[in-house]
């Protein structure tokens, strides 16, 4: 399914491999959905639904442990090679950074509660004008990522990792934003420091997604992607070479 | 909120599906089975022994073809294969042990230093002094270990004196790690050793005549995994004074010992390269079927 | 990855394993139990005939180790032996001890008379008694002029008689002793003058017609030289020959020819080798007939193929490995064949020659054609005097009347069989001591 389409010569090897994708394929999902559901509750300040998304990280801890026996498990007992051990490295990082992103979900809910907790007033629309457009592209990259791992497509993979540096920008001047509204109001500075950890923690789940992207070139292509740059610019420069003489 | 775990894993099944069959991106250069050009460098900066369009017949039948490669200096290289690829025939060839076998003729450039190995004026008496070979089974002649040590440089002449062999056959002991292990049963027959200390012993017994190449023809197969450890450190070490070569059958090994590594596939050169490249990222199919057990 | 669809279940699956082993349990064990009965049946019968052969030999030929003496009072009379006595070594040789026999005896029976029944008491001692004294005289002059009691060695009528091997129910006319004599014995064996002493003759003389006189001496002499040469020449051709056919011959048309005619020799007869030595070595290299040279040339083309054949096998036998060891040290070849093949293949070699050897110890049909059969006295002092081997001597013997030389084939019958036993667990004791394990 991977790279070679032949099953192994041991079949439990080939369930076993399986069942391990299977599994990170279904901690993204349940990651996506955290993600999604978050962001929802923050929109439409639905603090029970962002209880519930804190206490269903669990799930995805528990999911996360669970791969990882199962990558420590079949390098105990197959000592893969070749694709084979690429693909368990790469899940078995897809599974970290897919932990974390779970984390970040959390994270983004914990701020909702504190920021609609009902004791101070609830913050003005332009604070949180910026987490929406944010978290859609978090959101996107988190969803073009997953598919990119079923699929293994490296060139989507590509693309996520050029798309991180638009959510490190719009972060940036969200940020900007909000210094300048604290700067106006220091009234707002308790709601936009939360404001803050929300977009950063989005900001954080870029990251991830990018790094889910690298694992996915990795499991595929061989080479990690700094190698992969560091190729194409020794290319690029070497045609330049050629061209100017 | 498990439907929606079940749902975003079914849609991810459907997603899945056309990756299967499309597989179009991947780390292989060779998709091809029946392409048989060796993928890799085989050209090495330092090298020992050069290797160029060796063919090998046995009778009709052709066994190896075309094998073009260098052995680096002072590296252990690995040959590893599936049984009956020719990975055994190729060593062989690297010492002219398959002179004894009447119906073997090979055609093509073997040198070691720049010299025609099968050139007429190169006696094969000279030349398997120069290039030392470790067997599958362990092979300590019946005689005492001493005398095991002892036989290279007498036959040819190495020593003239009583000491002088004494210290040959002590230096040999210890560069093969089991001085210490026989220092007081110098007279007890080799074949009274264990296993794993007979082929270290036989190991001694090459390195007496201090070639410059080792040929190991999977020299653990016969050992249990501790004896296989103590070899392959001993591998490793004797790699500073000679170049080692090693057919082997498990993968794990080639993987420890080796610097470089070259796929045989059923008498044809696929692919060599540096081990770790050709164990995390082989560049051939069949090299990936093999090293990941998808052959056959 | 569509998976085969499962083949349908044999019939046979579903059938219960235990009840179908079961049923036929009885007749697999019957079947064992009849075919170990018939391997112990066909081995009891082989060894009892193994056993009465060696009793019937043995019952045969063990009183041939003893032989009877008659004690004679001997007066070494002067007159007879030195009349002028002037001790003269010549006149002493050639003195008439026959008559000095002849008088101990009549001293013992005064009472007898007449030349007939004189004649047969005089029958009672062996013609031997006469060297006998003359071997003592010489020996010691000094007894010339005393009187002593000497032990005899006693005919051989007597020495049947006495071991009982005459019917003395029967007439007179049909044995070959007669009543008066029997007389006599009865009467010397009751008061002790015959006795049975261990028979050294047997072991110490050469043939001869007299049966109380022959021995096996010459005989044995005869197959040592006859053997020394066959070992001599067929060990260093053979395990030449094996070596070079095993490690250095090239493999083609001309060796497998060599190879099947080795085959093919050892198969042929005996016999077969015993014309072609008469052909050859007599006819045409005109050496000498019936000697141990030309029969113990015989017995090593004979002993040839064996040797071949098992020096091969024994070549065989060593494992590749070493010589794959000794070729991947650069040892040449022929260093690899010196120093390691050669030296783990010849306990086996050795094992090989020691059979070929005792079945040339037994053999008898060559050595007929080059003459090794002849009636020879003298025992042979090198390998080119005429000479006779064991079995040959055995056939001689069969062949001749007397009762006393049954007994005499059935004792070197036994030596022969004691050689051979010798020989082969001489193999054996070599080849478990020299034997290497690798």
């Amino acid at each position: 399914m991977a790279i070679s389409q032949d099953a192994h010569t041991v079949k439990q090897f080939d369930l076993q491999l399986a069942n391990l994708r299977n599994l990170v394929l279904e901690m993204g999902g349940l990651t996506e959905d955290q993600l999604k559901r978050a962001v929802t509750a923050l929109d439409e300040e639905d603090m029970t639904a962002a209880r519930e998304v804190i206490f269903r990280d669990r799930l995805v801890n528990g999911m996360q442990a669970k791969a990882d026996d199962d990558c420590i498990n079949i390098i105990a007992l197959r000592q893969p090679l070749g694709s084979d051990l690429r693909m368990i490295m790469s899940l078995a990082n897809t599974v970290t950074d897919l932990e974390r992103i779970g984390d970040g979900a959390k994270k983004i809910c914990r701020m909702a509660v504190q920021i609609y907790d009902g004791v101070s007033s609830p913050p003005s629309a332009k604070l949180l004008r910026d987490v929406t457009p944010i978290a859609a592209l978090a959101a996107e990259m988190l969803h073009d990522c997953l598919d990119a791992l079923a699929r293994l497509d490296v060139e989507k993979a590509l693309t996520i990792i050029h798309n991180d540096d638009e959510l490190d920008q719009e972060f940036q001047s969200a940020l900007r934003r909000l210094i300048t509204y604290m700067m106006e109001d220091q009234r707002t500075i308790g709601h936009a420091i939360n404001v803050v950890f929300i977009i950063k923690a989005l900001e954080r789940i870029g990251d991830h997604c990018k790094n889910i992207a690298e694992h996915i070139v990795y499991l595929v292509e061989g080479k990690n992607v700094q190698q992969r740059r560091n190729l194409d610019m020794s290319l690029a420069m070497s045609a330049q070479d050629k061209s100017e003489t | 909120m498990s439907t929606t775990i079940i749902e975003t894993k079914s849609a991810l099944d459907t997603a899945l599906r056309p990756a299967a069959e499309a597989g179009k991106q991947s780390s292989l250069e060779v998709t091809d089975y029946d392409n048989r050009q060796t993928v890799g460098a085989i050209t090495v900066d330092h090298p020992k022994m050069v290797c160029r369009n060796v063919n090998v017949y046995y009778g009709a039948k052709q066994a190896l073809r075309n094998v073009g490669i260098d052995i680096g200096a002072n590296q252990v290289i690995a040959f590893i294969g599936p049984s009956g690829c020719g990975k055994s025939t190729f060593l062989r060839c690297l010492n002219r042990m398959n002179d004894t076998i009447v119906t073997c003729r090979v055609t093509g450039q073997l040198k070691l230093d720049d010299e025609d190995i099968y050139a007429p004026v190169i006696d094969v008496v000279q030349l398997r002094a120069r290039i030392g070979m470790v067997f599958q089974k362990p092979n300590p002649f019946p005689k005492s270990i001493y005398e095991n040590v002892a036989y290279g440089p007498r036959i040819h002449g190495m020593v003239n004196t009583k000491a002088e062999l004494d210290e040959l056959v002590r230096a040999s002991l210890e560069r093969a790690g089991l001085l210490k292990e026989v220092d007081k049963r110098m007279n007890d027959p080799g074949t009274s050793l264990s296993g794993g200390q007979q082929q270290r012993l036989c190991i001694a017994r090459a390195i007496a005549v201090n070639p410059e190449v080792i040929l190991m023809d999977e020299p653990c197969s016969a050992l249990d995994p501790i004896a296989t450890a103590k070899i392959e450190e001993l591998i490793d070490e004797l790699r500073e004074n000679y170049t080692i070569v090693i057919v082997t059958h498990s993968m794990q090994q080639a993987a420890r010992v080796s610097q470089r590594t070259a796929y045989f596939h059923l008498g044809d050169l696929i692919e060599v390269g540096e081990t770790d490249q050709i164990f995390t990222n082989p560049k051939h199919k069949l090299t990936e079927d093999y090293i990941t057990g998808r052959f056959g | 990855m569509n998976k085969p669809t499962p083949a349908a279940v044999p019939a046979a699956f579903n059938r219960d394993i235990k009840t179908i082993v079961n049923a036929g349990l009885q007749r697999r064990h019957a079947a064992e139990r009849r075919f170990r009965s018939y391997g112990l049946i066909a081995i009891s019968l082989g060894l009892l005939f193994v056993v009465l052969m060696f009793a019937n030999i043995i019952a045969k030929g063990y009183p041939a180790f003893w032989q009877t003496y008659v004690q004679v009072p001997i007066s070494f009379d002067p007159a007879v032996i030195d009349p002028q006595g002037i001790r003269d070594p010549a006149a002493i040789e050639s003195a008439d001890y026959a008559a000095l026999v002849r008088a101990g005896m009549r001293r013992m029976f005064p009472a007898v008379e007449g030349r007939t029944e004189l004649r047969a008491l005089y029958a009672l001692v062996s013609s031997d008694a006469t060297y006998e004294l003359q071997r003592r005289i010489h020996q010691n002059p000094a007894l010339i002029g005393s009187s002593q009691e000497i032990w005899l060695l006693a005919s051989a009528t007597v020495d049947t008689l006495v071991k009982g091997n005459i019917d003395r129910t029967l007439d007179e006319t049909e044995r070959s002793v007669k009543d008066n004599q029997i007389g006599w014995v009865d009467k010397l064996q009751a008061t002790g003058k015959i006795e049975k002493q261990f028979n050294t003759i047997l072991f110490s003389g050469g043939d001869s017609r007299e049966p109380e006189q022959a021995g096996i001496r010459g005989a044995l002499m005869g197959s040592f030289y006859t053997l020394l040469i066959t070992f001599l020449l067929s060990f260093p051709i053979g395990v030449a020959t094996a070596v070079y056919l095993e490690e250095f011959a090239p493999k083609n048309r001309w060796t497998d020819l060599i190879e099947v005619n080795i085959n093919n020799l050892a198969a042929v007869p005996s016999i077969v080798f015993g014309l072609l030595g008469l052909a050859v070595f007599i006819n045409f290299f005109s050496l000498p007939r019936s000697a141990p040279l030309v029969g113990g040339l015989v017995l090593s083309l004979m002993t040839l193929p064996v040797i071949i054949i098992a020096g091969r096998a024994a070549l065989t036998s060593v494992p590749p490995s070493i010589r794959e060891a000794a070729l991947g040290m650069g040892a040449s070849k022929l260093q690899m064949v010196g120093h390691h093949v050669l030296p783990l293949a010849m306990p086996g070699m050795l094992t090989g020659s020691i059979i070929g050897m005792a079945r040339a110890l037994g053999e008898s049909a060559p050595l007929l054609m080059i003459g090794m059969v002849a009636f020879i006295v003298d025992v042979p002092k090198g390998i080119m005097d005429p000479a006779t081997v064991l079995p040959v001597q055995i056939y001689l013997w069969s062949d001749l009347p007397e009762r006393a030389f049954v007994e005499r084939t059935s004792a070197a019958i036994m030596v022969l069989l004691a050689f051979m036993v010798l020989m082969n667990g001489l193999a054996i004791i070599l080849r478990k001591r020299f034997e290497r394990r690798w």
